[in-house]
């Protein structure tokens, strides 16, 4: 096993399984063009053989050096698999929340609209930071929303959703109208 | 010249709306690259449609100016954040966050600040007195062959800088030109790897993958960090760079400008390539080369110098052949388009006036990032004191909106956070982010111009290695992939 360690297969196994997705899926497409003889599978191929050689080639490595960094490349400034220590389960859950929070944000822009979600989302972000100051976080969402009112909508006219269910399209198309208004009677 | 340059400086400064509309640019382009989540791109996508409003030149001396100054503004978040603004600005972050984890962000802004000018103001000055004969050069010399070589080149340099190990570069590099091949395929307009979703069937929008890649993943790293208790918050300083320190640089500078030249020069290369290069060869040509990464002055300098010398050598295939340099070049396409108009040699004769107010407004756009750069660079170095817990949702909100605004797409927003997530993942094993978004920007101008190349020498490998700069190009690619290899098998001086 040299250096290896359970990461590093797992590392392996998902960059093999891309390789083995991408060159399968390349047969639903593997089609001649009349007028370019490589076809249309031709460079996702190599990029895919390319792939495999660097994983089997990063595979190697890790078996000789395990995590550590090569000397002499530029530019490395994380301190990977060593940054982070999630053996609280607290942690883990934390950590899984702000990464799935945007997830459910982005999936509600649809039926609910950017106008209404938005100071949820914001005061879930402050609050998944490790903000507890309830008056802070009050201040700080309004403050962040009349930021982002202020210039995209008032501003710059910007077309941003508004939702398609009730009551959250009216409550969008209030807004909208409060700034026809406001620009009406400037 | 001087004439049609000062005739220019005349129209753009005899009209109180175009002054406004100058004044706005400047100040919009520096606005919208120094905040962490939306960019330049994301200005000019809001301001297209207005832009049938406006006189063409105004129109496009508006996006001209907004690519100077965005350009550069894109530094000050890849500085202070590690989010870099716009891709080109992608390098700046590798030695620019290490300064502002030292407590040297002021040091490191400031030097972005005059080299950025002085980058761009070059690269105007050559821009105005040589479009015609360098667009005449370009049009004999380089075509696809050239344009796929100094992409190669380009990629074989990117692959050796950011990640831990060498093969993670190439695989960082790989993974950007996988993703690139989704969407249909430049040359038979075949659909590839869209899974039935016809969103996708136009490929993966740069604008939410390189928000994703950049802004969304360093939210989750910063998260990640607070919830396990080893956030630093970075230090602030407003000690500027002497002009002593800068002076010991000069030659990176004139190196940067030269590199970001070149590589403005050729359609569809633009100033991220640019600033990657003339980062790599900051590397290669100094006697210290492991103190790059760590907060470098010079590697800030090469990178700002030869992005923002590319923005005036970009409007010179934009100009006189027609073609786009990147996204923002593509979009004044649009404003010509919109107004009848069509880039090309023919616009000299047809619109003079409008190439010299446009030309004008480059120049005095890059002197006033000198001028507003500097004054303003101690406002926004107070943008460190904020609390992570509230600039971090601002970032994602303005993200989003950057996300969306571009197409009016939600698909964009998810895809930006599934950029996120798998940026975070990646960043966590050691793969390089600038890398990957690399191989994205460039995946299907490679391939587009390997196929052309290829159909131009009728396949024919020897007429393809016959032409003198595709040649070139080859060779150094592959030097600098060889010597890759080289390292990569030889027994590695590891750091733990």
């Amino acid at each position: 096993m040299g250096r290896l360690n359970r990461g590093h297969l797992i590392e392996a196994a998902v960059w093999l399984s891309i390789v083995a997705v991408f060159y399968a899926f390349s047969f639903e497409f593997n089609q001649p063009i009349e007028i370019y003889i490589f076809g249309a599978t031709a460079w996702p191929r190599v990029v895919i053989f390319l792939l495999l050689i660097a994983t089997i080639g990063n595979l190697y490595y890790q078996y000789k050096n395990g995590s550590s960094a090569q000397g002499g490349i530029v530019g490395s400034t994380e301190d990977a698999d060593k940054a982070a220590d999630f053996t609280e389960s607290t942690t883990l859950i934390r950590m899984i929340a702000v990464l799935f929070t945007p997830f459910i944000f982005a999936w509600l822009l649809k039926p609910v609209g950017i106008y209404f979600s938005a100071p949820f989302f914001i005061a879930a972000i402050m609050w998944l930071f490790g903000e507890r100051r309830w008056k802070a976080m009050l201040v700080m969402t309004f403050i962040i929303y009349a930021i982002f009112i202020g210039l995209f909508l008032v501003v710059l006219n910007a077309p941003l959703p508004q939702g398609n269910t009730s009551p959250f399209y009216d409550y969008s198309a209030w807004i909208l109208k409060m700034n026809t208004q406001l620009q009406a009677n400037w | 010249m001087l004439e049609k340059f000062l005739a220019g400086s005349a129209a753009l400064f005899g009209d109180p709306f175009t002054i406004g509309i100058f004044v706005f640019g400047v100040i919009g382009g520096m606005l919208f690259g120094a905040i962490p989540g939306v960019s330049m791109l994301t200005l000019a996508a809001i301001l297209l449609p207005f832009t049938a409003g406006l006189e063409p030149a105004q129109g496009v001396m508006l996006f001209a100016v907004i690519y100077c100054t965005g350009t550069y503004g894109g530094a000050i978040t890849a500085i202070l954040f590690n989010i870099p603004g716009a891709p080109e600005n992608a390098p700046t972050a590798f030695d620019g966050y290490p300064m502002t984890q030292k407590g040297q962000s002021g040091k490191a802004v400031g030097a972005a600040v005059l080299c950025s000018a002085i980058g761009g103001v070059a690269s105007a000055l050559v821009m105005m007195a040589a479009t015609e004969p360098l667009a005449n050069w370009a049009i004999k010399n380089i075509g696809p062959p050239e344009i796929f070589a100094l992409v190669f080149f380009g990629l074989a340099v990117a692959s050796s800088v950011g990640a831990r190990t060498i093969w993670k570069g190439w695989m960082s590099v790989l993974i950007g030109l996988l993703i690139a091949t989704i969407g249909q395929d430049p040359v038979g307009g075949i659909n590839r790897y869209n899974f039935g979703l016809t969103d996708l069937a136009a490929g993966i929008a740069f604008v939410p993958a390189i928000l994703g890649f950049f802004a969304v993943s360093e939210i989750f790293v910063q998260a990640e960090r607070t919830a396990t208790g080893t956030y630093k918050a970075p230090k602030v300083s407003m000690t500027f760079p002497t002009l002593v320190e800068l002076w010991l640089h000069k030659v990176a500078v004139i190196r940067s400008i030269l590199v970001g030249f070149f590589c403005g020069i050729l359609p569809g290369i633009g100033a991220t390539l640019a600033a990657f290069m003339g980062y790599g060869e900051a590397v290669r040509w100094s006697k210290n080369k492991e103190e790059f990464g760590k907060g470098k002055l010079e590697g800030v300098i090469s990178s700002e110098t030869a992005n923002n010398a590319a923005t005036g050598a970009a409007m010179i295939p934009l100009l006189a052949l027609g073609l786009p340099g990147g996204a923002l070049t593509a979009m004044m396409v649009a404003v010509f388009q919109m107004h009848d108009l069509q880039p090309g040699p023919l616009v000299f004769y047809t619109s003079p006036d409008l190439i010299w107010v446009v030309f004008a407004a480059m120049f005095y756009a890059n002197l006033s990032i000198l001028i507003i750069g500097l004054v303003e660079t101690k406002t926004i170095l107070n943008l460190l004191k904020i609390p992570f817990p509230f600039l971090a949702p601002l970032i994602l909100m303005l993200a989003t909106i950057g996300a969306y605004i571009s197409r009016g797409l939600v698909l964009d927003v998810i895809v930006m956070f599934l950029a996120g997530i798998l940026g975070y993942l990646l960043r966590r094993t050691g793969f390089s982010i600038p890398g990957i978004v690399l191989g994205l920007i460039l995946g299907k101008i490679g391939e587009q111009n390997f196929a052309q190349g290829m159909q131009m020498v009728h396949y024919d490998l020897g007429t393809y290695f016959s032409r003198p700069i595709c040649t070139l190009l080859i060779i150094a690619g592959s030097l600098t992939l060889l010597t890759s290899i080289y390292r990569a098998f030889t027994p590695a001086k590891v750091q733990d």
